[in-house]
């Protein structure tokens, strides 16, 4: 994982690069919250390219550093998702919208 | 039985991407397609991973299951594997597989893993009991003949 923070657009991106499961949510949980609450970006962007499978511990993953931006009123954007990611992730999204 | 193979994990999280690798080298003799086979992954995550978190609530001292196989029929071939874990067990089949259910907010699960499971694979049958654990199996059909 990587990540770089823009001063001027108070942009925080960060670029992850490894399988997204219920082990390595663990780690990316705490310290991507840590650059969250560092910098207390405008703009906090996720970028997925590279990470070559999720399963549904990343959908709880996602939703939570979602909520974190919210809370702290940061826009929170996901890039770059492949096949997989974003069918997972409209599942949830339809299943939470019928739930 | 065109193939089949057994492995004991122990219950630790880490394990959740050997048994993936497992999936996929297990799969490699067949002209499966990568959609197929990140469906298949994903599936088997799911179910190690409930087994791991839920089943045993994360006691490294136990072990999960998984039985694979591969069979041919009428020149398709299916896949089928077997997910045991001899821990907690599901109290409510029905409720524990309702999508977004979780019994662990706390956590940040999504409560998505037996949508997931039933969706991306074929057939998925849940037997469990309070006390002695749970079995999930699965099968799926894949698309191409075998190699």
């Amino acid at each position: 994982m990587t990540y770089t923070y823009d001063v001027n657009k108070q942009k925080l991106k960060v670029i992850l690069d490894e399988e997204i499961d219920v082990n390595s949510c663990k780690t990316l949980r705490t310290i991507i919250d840590g650059y969250i609450m560092k910098y207390s970006p405008k703009v906090c962007e996720l970028d997925l390219e590279k990470v070559p499978f999720m399963d549904s511990s990343g959908i709880g993953f996602i939703a939570g550093r979602q909520n974190l931006a919210k809370m702290l009123d940061c826009k929170f954007v996901l890039i770059n998702a492949n096949t997989n990611i974003k069918r997972i992730m409209q599942m949830y999204e339809k299943a939470k919208g019928s739930a | 039985m065109l193939n089949e193979t057994y492995i004991k994990i122990k219950a630790k999280v880490e394990n959740i991407s050997l048994i993936r690798v497992c999936v996929a080298s297990f799969l490699s003799n067949t002209n499966i397609t990568l959609d197929e086979l990140q469906d298949i992954k994903t599936a088997v995550s799911e179910a190690v991973t409930n087994a791991i978190e839920h089943g045993y609530e994360n006691d490294e001292n136990k072990n999960v299951e998984v039985e694979m196989k591969l069979a041919e029929v009428d020149q398709m071939v299916y896949y089928w594997v077997k997910i045991v874990d001899k821990g907690v067990g599901i109290e409510d089949i029905e409720l524990a597989t309702t999508p977004t259910y979780t019994n662990k907010p706390e956590l940040e699960h999504a409560g998505m893993g037996f949508t997931i499971m039933e969706t991306f694979m074929d057939e998925v049958q849940i037997d469990s009991a309070v006390g002695e654990g749970t079995t999930v199996t699965m099968t799926k059909k894949l698309k191409t003949i075998k190699s």
